[in-house]
């Protein structure tokens, strides 16, 4: 059974040559940043974005595509589950890996 | 330790071979992710929070200084620097690339290493005592079985498709520094009443949302019969053993549901009708990988007399002589236990420079040759007594020297969230705090052996039901919560531990062990270990200080 979808999502990703998250926008493209996302916030904004995304995928440089919990701010979207934000930023035990220690993310 | 034949050789090199193609396909697509993640899987290729994980088998947590090196090379070429060590004597790393897995994977061949079997539902890397063949505690050296086992288990038709994981442990001596009984077979070396050895035969532990210590299903296997008993146990497994739904498809659950007693005949009578099948070693295999694991030609010394002089000069060295080194069946010689725990680190992780200079080390001080301990620890096992005090002096300058063995702050502790994408919960930053805490070695050795465990999620890879103090991190509404359980124990008198009651937020928990401990030391009997003084006590005393009487 479909999980439900509840509240505003974006769309995150692993990049399939490395690994790292990624967050799908609203250029139809892929960034490192959640705050580059594409926040769609009723049920057909959702199934655009991800039909879009999806599409994306074609190219064969995306994985594990799925929607997750997200609020907006005013520099953008913003992850609401610890786990998300942990993966937009990094390891919150070694703040010198991830995204976190090459000026992105968060 | 055991070295390849050419026929090892050749499999491992045909493996990487196949990845290899694999990956490349992948990458060009024609493989879908659905078709290639099994592969992966089955090459210890993860994925997690941030990237790919690359899971090593260090096959009964023995290395050599040569393997020891290429690990540090590929934490630096390959990889952010460092490595991690895990609960089952293997190794991660936690940010390599797709496309250079097969290169990986490749450099680990050249020094008779992989990542096989590291994944999947199949016999997983077989795990025994870090101290094997040098400890004087032992009726003989477990890990020729363990490599017998390896051999055996390794690409089994019969058994790559198990309903689940499947995960054996082997000891040879009383202290059971392997947690025999929370494995899924675990194995005891014994002898019987004419010396002869053979083993004590344990089924269905395991840790998970369902912990179970293993039963005893045979109180002595013939040694000889080793292979073929395993064979039994596994066939009536993989096909009775549920499939329907993964949570209940240990061997665990199937002991519980069928009852240990029919299980055991089940296995008794599959072991009748086939234990003639050619299933065991012969004689001449079994001394060929023995000979591989011949004791190394250490010098008999008498003990070294300055050792006590200088041990009362410094108290730091006092500390590590006492809680970081154990008695060798060679005398004159010491069992080291290097820390991957110091306060406020990250347990089991090591940088590639402290990987290269421990490698060095067993070169220069224990014949080459490394250990690596469930407890996330390294080991050189073989140190001549005059050579401690140089290579305390070293290890303490490199950050390997903190004197907390056994100790409180020698915590277990899976990723969790932080790398994980299972976890629920932070495990390291609680570590850290705990250890931050509780820094004070004499304090540590005032209150002696406290085992701490620590799970970020309920597949308890931190082993958490077996901690004298466990603790579980859980999501509650997206707040981390830790829940504290006490009394659980890995050794030969294994036992889970009791959950105490509801969970504390993280800038809790130090203060909730900080009050357990405090129970313990006001209520302790002379010179009684925390485990004992739980089990004498019970739970109630430490509930009513972390919660009152409500």
């Amino acid at each position: 059974m479909a999980k439900k979808i509840k509240g505003p999502q974006i769309i995150l990703a692993n990049r399939l040559d490395d690994g790292r998250a990624v967050f799908f926008t609203p250029k139809q493209n892929w960034s490192y940043q959640a705050s580059d996302a594409w926040l769609a916030i009723d049920e057909a904004a959702q199934q655009q974005a991800m039909e879009a995304a999806m599409k994306s995928d074609a190219d064969n440089t995306v994985i594990g595509i799925e929607f997750i919990g997200a609020s907006d701010s005013e520099n953008g979207p913003v992850p609401t589950h610890a786990k998300h934000i942990i993966q937009n930023t990094g390891p919150t035990v070694r703040l010198d890996l991830g995204y976190q220690a090459e000026g992105a993310g968060a | 330790m055991y070295a390849y034949d050419k026929y090892d050789h050749a499999i491992v090199s045909a493996r990487v071979a196949e990845f290899r193609d694999q990956v490349e396909r992948r990458l060009s697509g024609a493989l879908s992710e659905e078709e290639f993640r099994p592969l992966r899987l089955m090459n210890g290729l993860y994925l997690q929070l941030h990237a790919y994980m690359l899971r090593v088998a260090i096959p009964y947590g023995t290395l050599n200084s040569v393997q020891m090196k290429r690990l540090a090379h590929i934490a630096r070429r390959y990889d952010k620097g460092y490595a991690h060590f895990t609960t089952r004597q293997n190794v991660q790393y936690n940010w390599p690339k797709l496309v250079e897995a097969p290169d990986i994977l490749q450099e680990l061949a050249e020094v008779e290493m992989h990542a096989i079997q590291t994944s999947g539902n199949c016999i997983r890397n077989t795990t025994t005592d870090q101290f094997a063949g040098a400890t004087n505690e032992e009726l003989e050296d477990p890990r020729p079985y363990a490599e017998l086992i390896r051999q055996w288990s390794s690409f089994h038709p019969e058994f790559a498709f198990l309903p689940r994981k499947f995960k054996i442990a082997i000891t040879a001596a009383d202290k059971d520094r392997a947690a025999i009984r929370w494995h899924d077979i675990g194995l005891v070396l014994k002898q019987d009443a004419a010396s002869n050895l053979g083993f004590e035969v344990v089924v269905g532990g395991g840790m998970g949302r369902t912990p179970v210590i293993g039963k005893t299903i045979r109180d002595f296997l013939p040694k000889d019969d080793l292979l073929s008993y395993l064979e039994a146990i596994l066939r009536v497994y993989n096909a009775a053993g549920r499939r329907d739904n993964k949570y209940k498809a240990r061997i665990k659950i199937l002991v519980e549901e069928t009852g240990v007693d029919i299980f055991t005949k089940q296995v008794e009578d599959e072991w009748t009708r086939t234990r003639n099948d050619g299933i065991d070693f012969p004689a001449e295999e079994e001394a060929r990988i023995r000979a591989h694991f011949t004791p190394p030609p250490l010098e008999v010394l008498p003990a070294w007399s300055d050792l006590e002089t200088i041990s009362a000069k410094d108290p730091k060295f006092s500390s590590w002589l006492r809680n970081n080194t154990d008695s060798h069946k060679v005398s004159g010689h010491r069992i080291v236990t290097i820390s991957l725990k110091p306060h406020g680190g990250i347990p089991g992780d090591a940088t590639a420079d402290q990987m290269d200079l421990v490698a060095e080390l067993a070169d220069s001080y224990s014949q080459s040759e490394i250990r690596v301990s469930h407890e996330q620890n390294l080991i050189l096992p073989h140190v001549a007594e005059r050579d401690l005090p140089a290579l305390y002096k070293i290890l303490n300058e490199a950050g390997l020297g903190t004197p907390n063995a056994g100790l409180l702050t020698d915590i277990i502790a899976c990723p969790g969230l932080d790398y994980c994408a299972l976890a629920n919960a932070r495990s390291i930053p609680i570590t850290q705090a705990i250890t931050n805490r509780f820094n004070d070695i004499q304090r540590l050795e005032d209150i002696g052996e406290l085992k701490i465990k620590i799970s970020g999620c309920i597949n308890s890879c931190g082993h958490h039901h077996a901690g004298h103090i466990g603790i579980l991190g859980v999501d509650r509404k997206g707040e981390e919560l830790f829940q504290i359980m006490l009394g659980g124990s890995g050794d030969a008198d294994a036992s889970k531990g009791i959950l105490l009651g509801r969970g504390f937020p993280a800038d809790q928990i130090v203060g909730a062990i900080e009050t357990v401990v405090g129970v313990y030391m006001d209520a302790r009997e002379e010179g009684e270990l925390f485990l004992h003084a739980v089990r004498r006590l019970g739970t109630q005393p430490f509930k009513e200080a972390l919660y009152g009487n409500a």
